[in-house]
């Protein structure tokens, strides 16, 4: 079941980071009642082919790392609720989120300039910072995958610790 | 001190699921807002037929504007690029290889406006500024043969060497110290932002954005250089004015 759970996850991250740039034209073409069946099916399944074509290869590799990594992580995270270590702590998990949150920031590039974190930027009047990431934005992509690959160290630690009460 | 710790941790989850949310929103909010932003005179076209927002800012196809093919054509494809965006160069031949197919036809014009991001790409905004001499020196078909070779010899990042420009308008076959004279003029600087300011308008974001326009006004946004598939796709939707 765990597998299970983790390679749906992996899909849908996947799935996401493919899409993140071209919601727009995805809710359009959807929602639009003149729009055959097949070509709503098709348009998304063609837009996945971004991954060749609109991430580099770095880009590409770290948003692949991030999708199995948060899959690898919510499996995790489900088996260790499950089992109701209630007294374990949680710093794995923390870390797990953090990591996600990074690599939000960082995946769904919209070719040049980062999807999430250029419209950030932009909202609070910071786009300028861009230029001074060497990375051009995936310096967070990079933080994610490190956050979610300690959380999974963190995560699997607890859950080979037996469960213990404190003095 | 334990229970402290034990508090800190309860509160950690919650805590980064809140800045997690307060990003994506932020993203979401200012996704949609972009163009009312950034633009305080951007040209306002009459209202068509919409499925999203901001679409409606795109500035109206004039003249004016870079065509390739078929200026009446039922399908025009309007692609704000920037020349050092290294997809910006891939999705130029994706549209090369679109126009082969529905161009010679007369299916589809390709409409090319400039989008350099200076947070990225410090020299791209004077190549637009060259590719403008171009045309003002030899016309749409210079202008076009500029860009394409523009796009051929750059090795995109902002990895261009400037002294390639007048190198790029030789070979084109531009009168070289005319071309020289007019890019240091900076009298299309104002073109350029213009441009920009509309892309921005529009809700793009980053480059290249492309935006098909079918002939019943319809508008199809696509962000980022994305595979010839979905772009034939789009231009098969429009084309039936789906």
């Amino acid at each position: 079941m765990y597998g299970l759970i983790d390679v749906a996850v992996i899909i849908v991250v996947f799935f996401f980071a493919t899409w993140l740039p071209n919601f727009r034209l995805l809710w359009g073409v959807l929602g639009s009642s003149g729009v055959p069946f097949l070509d709503k099916l098709g348009l998304p399944l063609n837009l996945i082919g971004g991954i060749a074509t609109n991430f580099t290869l770095f880009s590409a590799s770290y948003t692949i790392a991030i999708a199995v990594l948060f899959g690898m992580n919510i499996a995790m995270i489900i088996y260790f609720l499950r089992r109701k270590i209630a007294d374990a702590r949680q710093a794995g998990i923390s870390t797990g989120f953090l990591g996600i949150a990074s690599g939000v920031l960082g995946i769904g590039c919209a070719a040049c300039g980062s999807f999430i974190l250029m419209n950030i930027l932009t909202f609070i009047g910071a786009s300028w910072v861009l230029s001074y990431l060497p990375l051009a934005g995936a310096e967070f992509g990079i933080l994610g995958v490190s956050l979610l690959a300690i959380s999974i160290y963190l995560t699997s630690r607890q859950i080979q610790n037996p469960t213990v009460c404190k003095i | 001190m334990e229970n402290e710790i034990k508090q800190t941790n309860n509160l950690s989850i919650p805590i980064t699921i809140i800045i997690a949310g307060v990003l994506i929103a932020g993203a979401v909010l200012s996704s949609n807002r972009s163009g009312t932003n950034n633009v305080a005179s951007a040209p306002q076209p009459q209202a068509v037929a919409e499925n999203t927002g901001g679409l409606g800012k795109l500035a109206p196809i004039t003249s004016a504007d870079h065509i390739r093919g078929n200026p009446s054509a039922p399908v025009e494809i309007v692609e704000y690029s920037d020349p050092e965006c290294p997809f910006c160069k891939r999705f130029h031949s994706t549209m090369q290889q679109a126009m082969s197919e529905y161009g010679k036809n007369g299916k589809i014009a390709w409409v090319y406006r400039h989008f350099p991001l200076d947070q990225l790409h410090s020299k791209a905004r004077k190549e637009a500024e060259a590719t403008e001499c171009a045309n003002e020196l030899g016309g749409s078909d210079k202008f076009w043969a500029y860009t394409d070779r523009l796009f051929e010899v750059t090795p995109s990042n902002n990895n261009l060497d400037p002294a390639e420009l007048p190198k790029i308008a030789t070979y084109v076959g531009l009168d070289i110290q005319k071309f020289n004279t007019c890019l240091s003029s900076g009298k299309y600087a104002k073109h350029i932002e213009d441009d920009v300011q509309n892309a921005q308008a529009t809700g793009g974001n980053g480059t290249p954005w492309s935006i098909v326009v079918a002939k019943n006004g319809k508008k199809y946004p696509l962000s980022g250089a994305q595979p010839y598939a979905s772009v034939k796709q789009l231009i098969e939707l429009a084309l039936q004015g789906k």
